[in-house]
């Protein structure tokens, strides 16, 4: 039988947008994934499709047009998914900061995992950030797999059962008791 | 046949795109009938923030992040026109240095492009294979600048690292390689079967059109248009180094390819003709004053024509930066080559323009 848990890690599939970079990140992601520092031989593949990607690489400052389509891309994605921020401007806002048409940074609207600084990354670092967000991605997944458990009762209000904020991951309960 | 038209959009996320642009297709059957293009979603207001937020020293180093590819062009253009203000006079050093380190951003854009262009048209073994040659050009420019792709190179005044005879030594043997590599491609795009399929006869512009729709840098060249601004200007002296306006008849991918693929040839002839006779001395004249007036000044970037037009009022700050970028000269020009062509050639008619929407959108 196919066992998907076991090759998500040995494959990482990578979704790539520009939300508003110089491109000086985007070509080094490409040159990652060529001959020389070869990103390949990690299993990543490079796809154009959000619904069959695990790592999230953005680059650039978010511009006020690209936040919803970041933000949609986002969510099209299935869980597990890591998100890795390229680069200084997608990091904190890098020249950038404070010009009128940018929003400072990738985490105010996703949240993200792992940050890779420089202007612009050499690909030795895009290769460590990657590599450190399949660990993520490996700890994320395991999370998942964890049953959950209820730890309160849930409240009646108006004849409306709430079971919010009722659940919680066992290792969590645990911790709480 | 129906005459039923279909919408296909490509973008703003797209695998063959490396930066967002949307461009609706209206296609009737295979064929495409209109084209409506958008590329504003990467403007960040960087001339604004020029003339607001930062000095007039510091802008050389904001403007480089207009664009990764051509952000040597970019500094240097503004640069330039800073010097024309300040009315100080660089030394001849330097002036080769600067043309050194334009012509190495010009090789390694164009095998980019050229890389990519076999990538969308499905050719994946060629991509990896000018990828994994365009290293040793990245590699030089990592031991002459610092940094690999935004250099921070150029200041105010000359340049901000001197070159030493084992770097010169190094940048010509790779130069060499490079040369050899290119050769190869030269023989590869011109006589194998499966790319002319995909590139010969295609995305054709014919040498009136491209006159009519004020094309410019290699789309334009490649229609046989003589249009290269290292040919007019006199701040750099690019005759002396052996520059040759590189064009072609076609007009197709192929034209364009094999343009690109002999400016790489011409402008690694430039840069061995530089390091043989690099004069001695300064690198670097300190300028003073504040700039005051206006100026204007043209560079040929990887894509074509690049101005800046800048105005200065004798304080620190600007009054105005004004970027004028190749990719926006050519938009109409790209609309109307796609104009009749197969939906299935597009992403590879799109990566041969070598469009850069970060500096389009600025």
């Amino acid at each position: 039988m196919f066992n998907l848990k076991k090759y998500r890690k040995k494959s990482p599939w990578i979704l790539h947008y520009n939300a508003g970079s110089c491109n000086g990140c985007d070509i080094e992601i490409l040159a990652s994934l060529a001959p020389k520092y070869d990103l390949e031989r990690f299993g990543v593949v490079n796809t154009g499709n959000p619904k069959q990607s695990d790592i999230f690489l953005v680059t650039g400052p978010v511009t006020l047009r690209s936040r919803e389509r970041l933000v949609e891309l986002y969510m099209q994605m299935p869980e597990p998914k890591v998100v890795v921020a390229v680069g200084s401007c997608s990091c904190t806002g890098g020249v950038f900061r404070d010009m009128y048409n940018v929003e400072d940074g990738v985490d105010r609207y996703i949240p993200v995992d792992v940050y890779i600084p420089g202007c612009a990354v050499s690909p030795e670092l895009i290769i460590d950030g990657l590599v450190q967000g399949l660990e993520i991605l490996e700890q994320k997944t395991k999370e998942m797999e964890k049953p959950l458990k209820l730890f309160k009762e849930s409240t009646c209000e108006e004849g409306i059962v709430n079971r919010r904020d009722t659940a919680l991951k066992v290792g969590k309960i645990d911790e709480k008791n | 046949m129906s005459k039923k038209t279909i919408n296909i959009p490509l973008g703003s996320q797209h695998i063959s795109l490396l930066e967002p642009v949307r461009f609706k297709f209206e296609c009737e059957n295979e064929k495409i009938i209109t084209v409506d293009s958008d590329v504003g979603f990467v403007h960040r207001g960087i001339e604004r923030a020029c003339t607001t937020k930062f000095k007039f020293d510091a802008i050389g180093y904001v403007v480089a992040r207009v664009c990764g590819l051509c952000a040597i062009t970019h500094s240097l253009s503004y640069t330039a026109a800073i010097e024309k203000l300040l009315g100080g006079e660089i030394t001849a050093k330097s002036k080769y240095l600067r043309i050194l380190l334009l012509e190495l951003d010009r090789i390694h854009s164009h095998m980019l492009c050229l890389s990519h262009t076999c990538e969308n048209a499905g050719f994946e073994a060629m991509f990896m294979r000018i990828m994994g040659d365009r290293e040793l050009v990245m590699e030089i420019q990592e031991l002459l600048t610092g940094n690999r792709i935004q250099f921070d190179y150029i200041s105010i005044g000359g340049v901000n690292r001197d070159i030493s005879s084992e770097i010169s030594k190094k940048i010509i043997a790779n130069l060499y390689e490079v040369k050899q590599r290119a050769l190869g491609y030269m023989d590869e795009f011109t006589n194998n079967w499966s790319l002319s399929l995909k590139f010969k006869g295609i995305g054709a512009l014919s040498l009136d059109d491209a006159y009519m729709l004020n094309a410019i840098g290699p789309l334009a060249r490649a229609s046989g248009l003589n249009i290269d601004v290292r040919n007019e200007i006199e701040y750099l002296p690019f005759d002396e180094v052996g520059f040759k306006m590189q064009t072609h008849r076609d007009g197709d991918i192929n034209a364009r390819n094999l343009v690109r693929l002999n400016e790489i040839i011409n402008s690694i002839e430039m840069c061995n003709n530089i390091l043989e006779g690099l004069p001695e001395g300064a690198i670097f004249t300190k300028l003073k004053g504040k700039p005051k007036g206006e100026a204007v000044i043209r560079f040929e970037a990887p894509r074509g024509e690049l101005m800046y037009y800048v105005k200065g009022n004798g304080t620190a700050m600007l009054e105005r930066v004004r970027i004028k970028t190749p990719t926006f000269s050519c938009i109409p020009a790209f609309s109307h080559i796609f104009v009749g062509e197969n939906y299935a050639d597009a992403p590879a008619i799109l990566a041969s323009f070598d469009p850069c929407l970060s500096c389009t959108a600025k």
